[in-house]
């Protein structure tokens, strides 16, 4: 028996000791984590074609150059301004819009594009749970590694979600955020929603003229006035024919306190009724206007669409964690509470730093006028602030604000929902622009520039130059011995790299050595175990030595209570 | 005694042991390549995503008509001026159009050179911009609704068979209406599985019944006749699509499923078993167990004999019987009778327990 007691005592000082340290008078060396040890990857998507940066035309629709590092497949502009109607399959097989995706028909006051727009909008989960495997699809990282359970409006797609059977990533028209819709001012539009998600939703315009509908659904969206939830596998369409122009809003409005922060959000953009004003109905991804309308493109030589957003880890994780829907509703509507919630990932069109600098560069020239519009569909206000730069506010969630009180600032707050429509100009007189550079663009909250706690992060980009842009589009920073490398590791986001070890050769910030007993976590486990099946053995024997101990409480007992019972009777 | 107390020490110290290595099973890292149902196929080599489409050259058109309109059929030879299928090839019984394009088993064996470069092709016919699609390449088909028909084979033999061994017809339903036997699903197929015998041709109509997209996938068919081994099927409901296949010589079991992100994962599952099958396939609803299970906890949830007092005395009897027949009520009746049954047994449990006194006497 003392055998055992000691067997036991020196597991619990392996177990014990495995996580503390002892005293010693030199202190531990430094450790610099070597690049090498890291999973890098390059900063920029090798997948994506370099042609697809031309300025080009296709299907007859001009296409805008966009230098950046990933920019837009052309094919999806090309689709997206004439419609899978109008376009080639051969084209259309570039893409992965299904073929109904976005109907164009009808010139009905004959300036010469369509005005009948059906756009058929999915909704897909990103992240989520599989019950076959332990881990997400289809995946989408936000930044290297990092994976919030999400859910978005997706252009209806054909075929599989993800890239191809052998991947788990999902098909790149699948992403955050949900993509902008741009119509027409007059345009009869119809948003088809179909509910491709296990769970119920819906659509609400926001800022959209939209007729609220006695008949049918109310057309608004919202569960509480107007209209039932969408349940799964089924279609619904909201029908609207804006008399007014600016950016504006949609999201779901199904427990909108977790669909929105999810994912179900995005811009839709009302332009001006021009001539010949074929818009791109969608631009997947935000970011660069690559095919811009006829009245931004009299006004502006950019436009650059900048979705803010904000997710909170513990609500993505719902998703991740349980397949069966019903607990995930559980959780989702009975136990997360947003009054206790924080927010986590901090995005800009779907991604965060250092992928923002992929897709999400306002990339300018000096003396260029360049239209931004911001959304925040953050659950908290923001303040966005342009380095180098004032820019005018000219709108107001879509209202022109009166040209002459028009106000030029460096910071820009958005309450949650609100748009504001933004004129840059690149004119280098201390005011307008301080000349050109790499000038950070990003959320002056500091969490905003974090991405779970972790900076450099978030919805942080750049407005640069051309002439501050390296050749594979990213900004280039080398010869300021800027390396951005360390944040393209998924390392990084998990914490495990010594933020300023690189900064001199002794590494004086890097990791101080641990000095403890190192039991890999396997290890440590099988002695926790051992330690388990020794105690409940233990206790076994135990159970059994007293056994007749125990039969004569529990007869003294019964016979208690038998007591009390006589006693009452 | 002694020999009891290391027996049970041994069987309490080993339990722990399995729960580690059960843990250590499911905590497998490295999502990113895997796909949990890659590996119950063997032979599955990595592919090049953009060639998905663009490899093979097996165009079939069967009886079976996907679209709806005549319209879109009139469409069809006008959009495949560049194909050397034309509207004829419809009518075309599979036999003739066999030998019309000369098939083999090889994948390599092209009408067009241009195909392997999907670029290249894509650029040849740029100028049909009509309302109506109907592309027929690379064993895929589809309409301007995105009806799809992917890896359809209407005759070429898989090695091992000499001959088709029968013609079978299987309508697959699909919908969330489906998934409603199935607690904890949402999406599913009217059946789970399907059992054909090998080399039997078998022509899938796949009928979506929902108002979204759905998909008949199948995966894990020969390579050498199934671009990926795959056989796909798709269709926005309410509506059918049909697509034929012969399926392979030996005994197998194939993944079928819908890949719309988390169909599956939610219900959209189930296994086409070739003769006497071969393995199953995992949570497949109602048919076999998922690999990953939620852990589920009971709720306190409000009950309806927690308000009866409030109730006027006709409305109280209503609730009782309403409430005789709930779940819940049957579930209390059960723990009863289970009660029942305990206080009977006591005597017999005495007679047990003084057994054990004599054995402990004994040492």
């Amino acid at each position: 028996m003392s055998n055992f007691i000691r067997t036991i005592i020196i597991i619990v000082y392996l177990v014990c000791a495995s996580g503390g340290a002892y005293a010693s008078l030199k202190l531990p060396e430094t450790i610099r984590v070597e690049p090498t040890a890291l999973t890098s990857e390059p900063p920029c998507d090798l997948k994506i074609p370099p042609a697809w940066r031309d300025a080009q035309v296709i299907e007859g629709v001009e296409i805008d150059a966009d230098p950046g590092c990933s920019p837009d497949n052309p094919a999806w502009i090309a689709v997206a301004v004439k419609g899978t109607n109008n376009v080639s399959m051969d084209t259309l097989m570039q893409t992965h819009f299904s073929p109904d995706a976005i109907i164009k028909t009808d010139d009905l006051d004959g300036d010469g594009d369509p005005d009948r727009i059906v756009i058929k909008l999915e909704i897909m989960e990103l992240n989520g749970k599989s019950p076959d495997f332990p881990g997400q699809v289809p995946t989408f990282d936000i930044a290297p590694g990092v994976q919030p359970g999400a859910w978005v409006f997706a252009p209806k797609t054909s075929g599989m979600s993800t890239e191809n059977f052998e991947s788990v990533r999902a098909t790149p028209l699948i992403r955050l955020p949900s993509p902008v819709i741009r119509v027409e001012q007059g345009d009869i539009v119809q948003i088809v929603l179909e509910n491709t998600h296990y769970f119920p939703h819906s659509i609400h315009l926001h800022g959209v003229d939209h007729p609220f509908h006695y008949e049918f659904n109310g057309n608004d969206g919202v569960p509480q006035t107007s209209e039932m939830e969408l349940m799964p596998g089924e279609r619904r369409i909201y029908q609207f024919q804006a008399r007014e122009t600016g950016t504006m809003f949609y999201h779901c409005h199904v427990q909108t306190h977790t669909h929105l922060s999810m994912g179900l959000a995005g811009i839709i953009v009302v332009e001006e009724n021009r001539p010949n004003n074929w818009l791109q109905t969608l631009n997947i991804g935000g970011g660069h206007v690559r095919h811009r309308s006829v009245a931004i493109k009299e006004d502006f030589d950019r436009e650059y669409d900048l979705h803010y957003h904000s997710m909170d880890k513990e609500l993505g994780d719902i998703i991740k964690e349980y397949n069966d829907p019903r607990l995930t509703a559980r959780d989702m509507n009975r136990r997360y509470q947003i009054n206790n919630a924080t927010e986590d990932y901090f995005t800009i069109n779907g991604l965060s730093f250092p992928y923002s600098l992929r897709e999400s560069l306002i990339i300018v020239d000096p003396d260029e006028k360049i239209k931004l519009r911001l959304l925040n569909s953050g659950s908290e206000s923001i303040a966005i602030h342009t380095h180098g730069h004032h820019a005018m506010i000219t709108h107001y969630d879509g209202v022109e604000h009166n040209p002459i009180a028009q106000i030029m600032r460096d910071v820009f707050d958005l309450a949650p929902a609100q748009r504001l429509d933004l004129k840059l100009e690149t004119i280098n007189d201390g005011r307008h622009s301080y000349g050109e550079g790499d000038w950070l663009i990003h959320d002056h909250r500091e969490k905003g520039i974090t991405t779970n706690g972790m900076a450099e992060g978030g919805s942080m980009s750049s407005i640069v130059y051309t002439s501050y842009l390296g050749e594979n589009g990213l900004p280039d920073t080398s010869h300021f011995g800027v390396n951005l490398d360390h944040f393209f590791t998924k390392e990084y986001w998990e914490r495990k790299v010594p933020v300023w070890q690189d900064l001199d050769e002794a590494a004086t910030f890097g990791a101080a050595a641990g000095r403890t007993i190192n039991l890999d976590t396997a290890t440590r486990n099988i002695l926790l175990y051992a330690l388990g099946g020794l105690l409940a053995g233990l206790l076994l024997y135990s159970i059994f030595v007293g056994r007749s101990h125990i039969k004569q409480y529990a007869a003294a007992l019964i016979s208690r209570i038998r007591g009390e019972k006589g006693g009452k009777a | 005694m002694k020999a009891r107390f290391t027996i049970i020490f041994l069987l309490a110290a080993t339990l722990p042991f399995c729960f580690n290595a059960m843990a250590q099973q499911q905590a497998t890292p490295d999502e990113h390549d895997q796909h949990a149902q890659h590996e119950q196929h063997s032979g599955h080599e990595q592919s090049e995503p953009k060639q998905e489409e663009a490899t093979q050259s097996e165009h079939d058109h069967s009886g079976h008509d996907m679209s709806t309109s005549s319209e879109t059929a009139a469409e069809h030879e006008h959009t495949h001026k560049d194909h050397s299928i034309d509207a004829e090839s419809h009518q075309e019984k599979p036999v003739q159009d066999h030998a019309h394009k000369d098939h083999s088993i090889d994948a390599e064996t092209h009408e067009h050179p241009s195909e392997h470069d999907h670029d290249v092709h894509l650029g040849g016919a740029a100028d049909h911009g009509d309302m109506h699609h109907h592309h027929v390449d690379d064993g895929h088909i589809m309409d301007h609704e995105g009806t799809m028909i992917m890896g359809q084979n209407l005759d070429k033999l898989p090695s091992g068979c000499k001959s088709i061994s029968e013609e079978v017809e299987i309508t697959v339903r699909a919908g969330r209406k489906y998934a409603q036997r199935f607690p904890g699903t949402v999406f599913a197929f009217d059946q789970q599985q399907w059992h054909v015998k090998p080399c039997s041709k078998v022509t899938f109509h796949f009928t979506n019944e929902d108002n979204i997209r759905h998909q008949f996938m199948m995966h894990g068919l020969p390579r050498y006749i199934y671009q990926l081994g795959m056989f796909h099927l798709e269709v926005t409901g309410p509506k059918t699509v049909s697509g034929t296949i012969i399926v392979p010589g030996s005994d197998d079991t194939l993944l079928v499923h819908c890949d719309i992100a988390q169909h599956m994962e939610k219900g959209m599952k189930a296994q086409l078993v070739i003769g006497k099958g071969g393995q199953d396939i995992p949570s497949i609803p109602g048919l076999t167990p998922y690999n990953i299970t939620d852990v589920y906890e009971a709720e306190d949830l409000p009950k309806i004999s927690a308000s009866e007092n409030k109730q006027d005395k006709s409305k109280v009897v209503r609730e009782i019987t309403k409430s005789l027949a709930k779940s819940d009520t049957q579930n209390y009746l059960i723990l009863l009778i289970g009660a029942l049954i305990g206080l009977f047994s006591i005597p017999l449990l005495r007679k047990i327990i003084p057994g054990r006194k004599t054995s402990k006497n004994e040492e």
